[in-house]
């Protein structure tokens, strides 16, 4: 298949002048900088294929966006290579940038005091866009988006959800082939969130772009991404289908039982922990290893009616991935 | 070519942009536009006061003091014409809204220099440019000495663009923008006298270092017919080396560039 | 007492803590110095030109003499009330138990004693750098004139600030811009700070004088320098309280006015 991004080994350090406070420390930051690396991104490879959509996530700071931001150019590879529908992006040759997009959630490309639509033209201006090839988009993105009651008010007048909507608009125009979003629900009330999640999902498909995607919102992760790959503290420590991440994360399972009968709930804390008990029913959580045993051991000692197994919530998977707890569990 | 037109249809629609947006604030812009109109009629009526006392100012005559006032302008108000949208780089910077700039298919430098042309200076200037006509011509230069005016104008402009795009590029490295275009003017309007006037040290770093007096009073000089042919070649350099050297700054500071974390 | 003691402290305080734009501010206004003092060296390159009555030692001392009375008057963090009401943070302001007036009022006071003390600095550096003649005034009653119409210029300015603070009052989106109009450019050029009003045509200085621009920097010098003493000293003196007093009215009924106009419109 068509790789349309290709990472190897990408390195990225920042280099960061340490501030001492006040005025003397002002001056003798200035005389005697004292430098420190901070390495953003140590060593990640991936590749994805044209039409992927692929859900970056991890914990704050881990290097989500700085690789983002690596592939649409922005920042300047330490090592490593990175190849983006061939070219390499730092070079931000224009027959590229005009193929590519990048949406920041908390960044705006709008002009303020305008309405929404001389962005457009600007813009229509700037990527070269054909006339005819310029009507048809904007009109199928206002369709999609809802928008149309929106494209002549001034932008500071709107409201975040329908500037995300139109930054989005403004972002797709030129119909690039690769997507990068970064946050784009960050901000967002549900109705918004569920909007712009339904946009991206149906663009993705209609003009099998290619979206690179970052989000602290697992609900954008869990219903675009059937791929993710997992950041964390600069390393890729995951990187495969949606549901594998649970099998690999997930370090408890959860057993419900049905009771026949009311029992001292501190003899079930011997088993596993006690999540939840509203007679007859009860919820425990149980390391994944042991959870086998600890079934056998209720049906044999307890007045148990019913049980299952089962997997822990999505949810909690990842959430325990944007804590910066994956890390630990990946290296056992 | 096609990229000149294709940058001047770019530039003739931010630039509407930004006429609309000042538009729509008629009462501030009425506002500035008297300020503006105020402080040139202010200094230009001290000078003329100062002249009626003095008939010379460092040898020049009033007329000829008088076009040194003018040619500070023409340079002065074309720049801030033109590159209006630096001083609005800051928050650029800061915010991270540059990424968004940067990833667009045109020259980002273009983008932030003149992305917002002041509508305020499209009607000072041809008043200026009258002005600097009709005591030119008081001044009875030859065609010669006129070309060179007009060519030396068009090099002040380049110095002065050159420091437009070092104020950025410093701008991106420290975040610090407003201070130093404060700077870069304050330096600039001692201009509106001839730099001969300034005592040494100070009249040298103003013809050489920081080359005001290139950018403005040679010019005018140049008319006057008063510039040697030396002068003129290494005022040309001069201007030649300032627009590289700023440009590779700009580089420079563009690799320099960690764009603001989310 | 106490409080607006602590007001001054936590101004000066904050002054620092901006202390890059403070730096900027004052090489600004070094610059201009250096426009003015070396304008006015070319003019009396002559040692022995008199022009419009000032000789070389006199005109001189009258640039220095702008750094200084500069720092004392038209140092005023009061143009940041019109920021206060466009932001609405003035409601803030009016529940405390404080006078608006006197708190902004001590704010200017620390902004000018902070000022001066750069200003002094500054003037001691040009001095050496330039060594211009200069004029020291030994005549106590002239001094006792200046420090007087000082006095006055300062509660001149600072209710020209506060009615020009008012204008957002109405107008939100024109603070910015009427302070540029009127304090950086009308109050720059008439009062004096660029160059002696008496260098102008009779006429003009005649209904310059009716208005209060001059006394707020052009006066105070000129009665240092001797240039206006005995009944000339007393009429600008009168003319100045008048507009002390007049101002100080105007400003209070614009005020007053302004802040029910602003409660009217619920912001």
């Amino acid at each position: 298949m068509d790789k349309a991004i290709l990472v190897d080994h990408l390195v990225k350090n920042f280099e960061v002048t340490e501030k001492t406070p006040g005025l003397m420390g002002a001056f003798s930051t200035l005389l005697s900088p004292k430098k420190k690396v901070v390495r953003a991104l140590k060593d990640i490879s991936f590749s994805v294929s044209k039409g992927e959509l692929v859900g970056f996530i991890g914990p704050n700071g881990a290097g989500k966006t700085t690789t983002l931001k690596v592939l649409s150019g922005l920042l300047y590879p330490t090592a490593g290579i990175t190849q983006v529908l061939g070219f390499d992006p730092w070079e931000r040759r224009p027959e590229y940038l005009k193929r590519i997009s990048l949406v920041m959630g908390q960044k705006n490309q709008l002009w303020w005091d305008l309405p929404a639509i001389e962005t457009f033209e600007l813009n229509r201006a700037i990527y070269e866009i054909p006339k005819k090839v310029y009507k048809e988009s904007l009109d199928e993105l206002v369709t999609l988006l809802e928008v149309e009651k929106l494209l002549n008010i001034q932008v500071r007048r709107l409201s975040l959800g329908q500037r995300m909507r139109l930054e989005l608009v403004a972002a797709l125009l030129h119909q690039p082939e690769i997507l990068f979003l970064d946050e784009p629900t960050i901000g967002l009330d549900l109705v918004a969130q569920e909007k712009i999640r339904n946009f991206i999902y149906d663009y993705n498909r209609k003009h099998s772009a290619t979206i690179l995607l970052t989000s602290h919102n697992m609900d954008d992760v869990i219903d675009l991404a059937r791929r993710v790959i997992v950041i964390d503290d600069g390393r890729i420590i995951f990187d495969g289908i949606l549901d594998e991440l649970i099998a690999r994360f997930a370090k408890e399972k959860i057993i419900k039982l049905t009771l026949t009968k009311e029992i001292d709930t501190k003899e079930l804390e011997k088993i596993g922990k006690v999540k939840s008990i509203q007679f007859p029913e009860v919820i425990l959580r149980v390391p994944r290893s042991a959870a086998a045993v600890a079934a056998s051991e209720l049906l044999q000692s307890f007045p148990v009616g019913d049980l299952t197994i089962e997997e822990e919530d999505i949810e909690d998977v990842i959430r325990v991935v944007f804590r910066g707890e994956a890390k630990k569990l990946s290296r056992k | 070519m096609k990229k000149i037109l294709r940058y001047l249809n770019i530039w003739w629609i931010m630039s509407r942009n930004s006429f609309s947006i000042f538009l729509s604030l008629k009462l501030s812009f009425l506002i500035f536009l008297t300020g503006k109109i105020l402080r040139f009629i202010f200094f230009i009526s001290f000078l003329f006061f100062i002249l009626q006392g003095t008939k010379t100012l460092a040898g020049y005559t009033s007329n000829q003091a008088i076009f040194f006032f003018l040619t500070f302008n023409l340079v002065d108000v074309m720049a801030q014409f033109l590159f209006r949208e630096a001083y609005r780089f800051r928050p650029l910077v800061v915010s991270g809204d540059f990424d968004l700039i940067l990833v667009k298919p045109v020259n980002a430098l273009f983008r932030v220099l003149m992305g917002g042309a002041d509508v305020l200076d499209l009607i000072t200037i041809p008043p200026i440019i009258f002005a600097v006509y009709y005591v030119g011509r008081l001044l009875s230069p030859t065609t010669a000495h006129t070309v060179l005016f007009l060519l030396l104008i068009i090099n002040g402009l380049l110095i002065a663009t050159a420091f437009h795009i070092a104020v950025l590029a410093l701008g991106i490295i420290t975040l610090e923008v407003d201070h130093t275009i404060m700077i870069y003017r304050d330096i600039t309007n001692l201009g509106r006298f001839p730099v001969d006037i300034y005592k040494q040290p100070l009249q040298g770093i103003l013809t050489y270092l920081i080359p005001v007096g290139i950018m403005v009073t040679l010019p005018a000089k140049a008319l006057m017919g008063l510039v040697t042919p030396w002068g003129i070649v290494s005022s040309f350099v001069l201007g030649i080396v300032a627009i590289i050297l700023s440009l590779r700054f700009w580089s420079f500071a563009l690799t320099k560039y960690s764009s603001a974390s989310s | 007492m106490k409080k607006y003691l602590s007001v001054f402290k936590i101004s000066f305080a904050q002054e620092f803590a901006y202390r890059l734009n403070f730096i900027m501010w004052r090489v600004r206004n070094v610059m201009q110095i250096i426009l003015v003092f070396f304008l006015w060296d070319t003019v009396f390159s002559n040692p022995g030109r008199v022009l419009f009555g000032y000789d070389r030692a006199k005109i001189l001392t009258y640039v220095f003499g702008i750094m200084i009375v500069k720092s004392l008057v038209l140092s005023a963090r009061a143009a940041d009330v019109a920021g206060d009401i466009y932001r609405g943070d003035i409601m803030n302001h009016l529940l405390k138990p404080m006078s608006y007036f006197k708190f902004w009022f001590t704010r200017d006071i620390s902004s000018k004693a902070l000022n001066l003390l750069f200003a002094v600095g500054e003037f001691a550096f040009l001095f050496i750098i330039l060594r211009p003649p200069f004029f020291l005034q030994t005549d106590l009653l002239a001094l006792f004139g200046f420090f007087l119409s000082i006095a006055l210029a300062i509660f001149i300015y600072f209710n020209l600030l506060f009615m020009t603070s008012s204008i957002p009052f109405w107008a939100p989106e024109l603070g910015w811009g009427s302070h540029f109009l009127i304090t950086a450019i009308v109050i720059e050029f008439l009062s004096g700070s660029l160059f002696p009003i008496d260098i102008l045509p009779l006429t003009i200085q005649k209904i310059l004088f009716i208005s209060p621009f001059p006394y707020l920097i052009f006066f105070p010098i000129q009665v240092y320098l001797g240039r206006i003493s005995g009944s000339v000293l007393l009429g600008g003196l009168a003319i100045s309280l008048f507009w002390a007093i007049t101002l100080w009215l105007v400003m209070n009924f614009i005020w007053n006015k302004g802040l029910r106009a602003y409660q009217a419109s619920g912001r």
